[in-house]
C-alpha cells in the first residue's frame, strides 16, 4: 500500500517553474531514492513534501490530502525531514538539537531518544557538545536524529552522504536500513552519489531538471545505457 | 533542560548578595543602582525577543512607553490605583505592542529593525500631538503617585521586580519553548522544517518580551513619578538597552543583569568628567571593544576566565 502519493507535482519559486508535473508513490515500509544532479529539483521534492514551497498537484499521505498543510501539521501527520547539509542550531547542544525536533511528539521523548541513541551511540556520548564543533558525520547523524524525534512514518532525507567520508556513508546506510526493516519506517532519500542509492533503495526514480524520467529496481535502470553512464558510472 | 541545585543556589546567592547591598553602599550608589536593576529589566525584555530569536527590535521604548503611558493616565487624569493601573498597562502593552508590531515579524532583519525604529518614532509623535490634555504632550506629566519613597525602599522595589523577572525568564527559557525560541535566531527555517510553527513562537516571544517591557515600564515611572517623552523615546535609551544587552550576553539571562549594571555604573562615573552626550560615545567605543573581544559578551569571558582558571588549577 502506498504510504505517499503524488500526483501531478509542481513547484514554483515565484513565476520559475522547479518541479514538472511529477506522479509517482511511495510503498510503505520501502527505501526509495530520487536520483538526480544540481538543481534536478531534489530538494525542492522534499520541500514540496514539507510544505515549504509554492506547489501546484496533489500530496496524500496515508489518503489524506497534505498539499495545503503547514509543515507543522504535516510533521504531527507522521513526516519527518531531514534537509541538505543538516541545518542544525549551531550553538546547541546534540541534546538540544535532538528537542528541537520532538516539539510535537511529548509522550515519546525518552523513547526516542533511546533509540537514536542506540542507533547513533556516539550521540548519547557527545550530548552536551554543540554541533557547531562537530564533524560532518555527527552533524548528520544528529540530523537524522532530530528527525527522528516526531515519531514519523515516512522520513525524507535530502542528500543524506554529501561532503561525508565513504565509511560514514556505510554507516548512514546501515542507519537507514535498520529504521526500514527494525522500525517499519518508509525512507524516501534524494541523491547525487547514485551507487549509494543503488546499494540502498528498492526503487530509483531519477529527476532532470524539474522532470521525473526514469523509475524502477537498480537492475531495470542500470540496464539503460544513457542512464547508467549519466549516473552509475558504467 | 536540567535543573540542578547549583542553579538555585547561585541565583539564592545572587539575591542576598543584592539584598543585603544596601548596608554597604551610599544612598546616592543606591540611587544608581535603582536604574541599574531597570536598565536590566528592559534589556532582559529586549533580550527575549531580539537576542533569542535574532529579530533585531530598535524600537523597545515604543513597548515600554505603552505600558508607561497607560498608567500614568489611568492613575493621573482617572484617578485609578496603581494595583489596577499597572496590570492594565500590562495588558495594553501585551494587545496594543502585538496589533503594531506583529505583522512586522513578518518581515527580517534590517528591514524589521527599521519598522521597529519608525514605531518609536511614531509614538513619539503621536504623544505630542494627540490628546495633549491626556498625555501631557511634550512636556509630559509630573506628580504621578509613586509606589515608594526613599532610595532604600525604591532600591528593594526595583532588585524584587528585576530579580523576579530574571528568575521567571530563566526557568521559561530552560523549557522547550526557550530552546526553540534560540533556535529560531540560528535557524529559521530548520525550526519550521522541524515541524515548529514559527509564527507562533514568535508570537509566544514577543508576547512574553511586551510582557516585561510594559510591566518594567509601568513601574518606572511609578518609581519616577513622571513621565518625559523626550527621555522615554531617545534614541541613546533604545541604544543604552541594546548594548546592555549585546556586551553582557545576548540570548542568556544573566549576561543583559551584568550588561545592565557595567552600563549604568560607567555612565555615571563618566558624568563628572562628561557631563553632555560625549560620555556615549566613550561607552558605545568600550562596547565596541568589548564585543570584539567575545562576541558572545561578558558573559561568556566570565565562563572563559573560570575556564582557564580550572586549567590553571589542574596543572598545579
Amino acid at each position: 500500500m502506498a504510504l505517499l502519493e503524488i500526483e501531478n507535482l509542481s513547484a514554483f519559486y515565484g513565476k520559475a517553474q522547479a518541479l514538472h508535473d511529477l506522479t509517482f508513490n511511495v510503498e510503505e515500509g520501502s527505501i526509495i531514492a530520487m536520483v538526480g544532479a544540481n538543481g534536478a529539483g531534489k530538494s525542492t521534492l522534499l520541500d514540496s513534501i514539507m510544505g515549504l514551497t509554492q506547489t501546484k498537484g496533489d500530496i496524500r499521505l496515508d489518503g489524506t490530502p497534505i498539499t495545503a498543510a503547514k509543515p507543522q501539521d504535516i510533521v504531527v501527520k507522521g513526516v519527518g525531514y531531514a534537509p541538505e547539509r543538516f541545518n542544525l542550531f549551531p550553538y546547541m547542544t546534540v541534546r538540544d538539537n535532538l528537542l528541537v525536533g520532538a516539539y510535537t511528539a511529548r509522550e515519546d521523548i525518552e523513547t526516542n531518544l533511546d533509540m537514536i541513541h542506540k542507533l547513533f551511540p556516539r550521540l548519547e556520548e557527545r550530548e552536551n557538545q554543540e554541533t557547531v564543533s562537530q564533524s560532518g558525520g555527527e552533524r548528520q547523524m544528529v540530523s537524522l536524529g532530530r528527525a527522528l524525534m516526531s515519531s514519523p512514518r515516512l522520513l525524507l532525507v535530502d542528500e543524506p552522504t554529501i561532503g561525508l567520508a565513504p565509511k560514514v556513508c556505510l554507516e548512514i546506510a546501515d542507519v537507514l536500513k535498520r529504521l526500514r526493516d527494525e522500525f517499519s519506517l518508509t525512507v524516501l532519500i534524494t541523491e547525487q552519489n547514485a551507487n549509494f542509492a543503488l546499494s540502498l533503495a528498492e526503487q530509483i526514480m531519477v529527476l532532470e531538471s524539474g522532470h521525473l524520467v526514469a523509475s524502477g529496481t537498480s537492475d531495470e535502470l542500470s540496464s539503460d545505457e544513457r542512464l547508467a553512464a549519466a549516473y552509475f558510472g558504467h | 533542560m536540567g535543573l540542578r541545585w547549583h542553579h538555585f543556589a547561585l541565583w539564592g546567592l545572587f539575591a542576598v548578595t543584592l539584598f543585603v547591598l544596601p548596608e554597604f553602599v551610599s544612598r546616592g550608589t543606591l540611587r544608581t543602582l535603582i536604574f541599574a536593576n531597570f536598565l536590566a529589566i528592559f534589556a532582559i525584555s529586549w533580550d527575549t525577543l531580539s537576542g533569542r530569536t535574532g529579530y533585531i527590535s530598535f524600537g523597545h521604548p515604543f513597548l515600554i512607553g505603552i505600558g508607561a503611558y497607560t498608567t500614568a493616565i489611568l492613575t493621573k487624569r482617572f484617578d485609578v490605583a496603581m494595583e489596577i493601573s499597572i496590570p492594565i498597562a500590562v495588558i495594553a502593552t501585551m494587545v496594543g505592542g502585538l496589533i503594531v508590531l506583529l505583522p512586522a515579524l513578518r518581515i527580517k532583519g534590517s528591514y524589521f529593525a527599521l519598522v521597529t525604529l519608525a514605531m518609536m518614532e511614531l509614538i513619539y509623535q503621536l504623544v505630542q500631538v494627540i490628546r495633549p490634555d491626556l498625555t501631557g504632550g511634550t512636556r509630559g506629566m509630573s506628580g504621578l503617585p509613586t509606589l515608594t519613597r526613599g532610595a532604600v525602599n525604591g532600591y528593594y522595589m526595583s532588585v524584587s521586580l528585576m530579580l523576579a523577572i530574571a528568575l521567571t525568564t530563566w526557568l521559561v527559557m530552560r523549557t522547550r519553548l526557550g530552546t526553540a525560541l534560540s533556535a529560531i535566531g540560528m535557524n529559521e527555517e530548520a525550526v519550521s522544517g522541524s515541524g515548529l510553527s514559527v509564527t507562533k513562537l514568535k508570537m509566544a516571544a514577543f508576547l512574553f518580551s511586551a510582557f516585561i517591557a510594559g510591566l518594567g515600564g509601568a513601574v518606572y515611572i511609578h518609581y519616577l513619578g513622571s513621565i518625559a517623552p523626550r527621555a522615554l523615546f531617545d534614541i541613546n535609551f533604545v541604544f543604552t538597552i541594546i548594548v546592555a544587552a549585546l556586551i553582557g550576553g545576548a540570548g542568556t539571562t544573566v549576561g543583559p543583569i551584568a550588561g545592565a549594571f557595567f552600563l549604568t555604573f560607567l555612565l555615571e562615573y563618566l558624568r563628572p568628567y562628561l557631563p553632555g552626550a560625549e560620555r556615549y560615545m566613550v561607552y558605545s567605543g568600550l562596547a565596541l571593544i568589548l564585543y570584539m573581544a567575545q562576541p558572545k559578551g561578558m558573559w561568556e569571558l566570565f565562563f572563559q576566565g573560570i575556564a582557564k582558571f580550572d586549567r590553571l588549577g589542574r596543572r598545579e
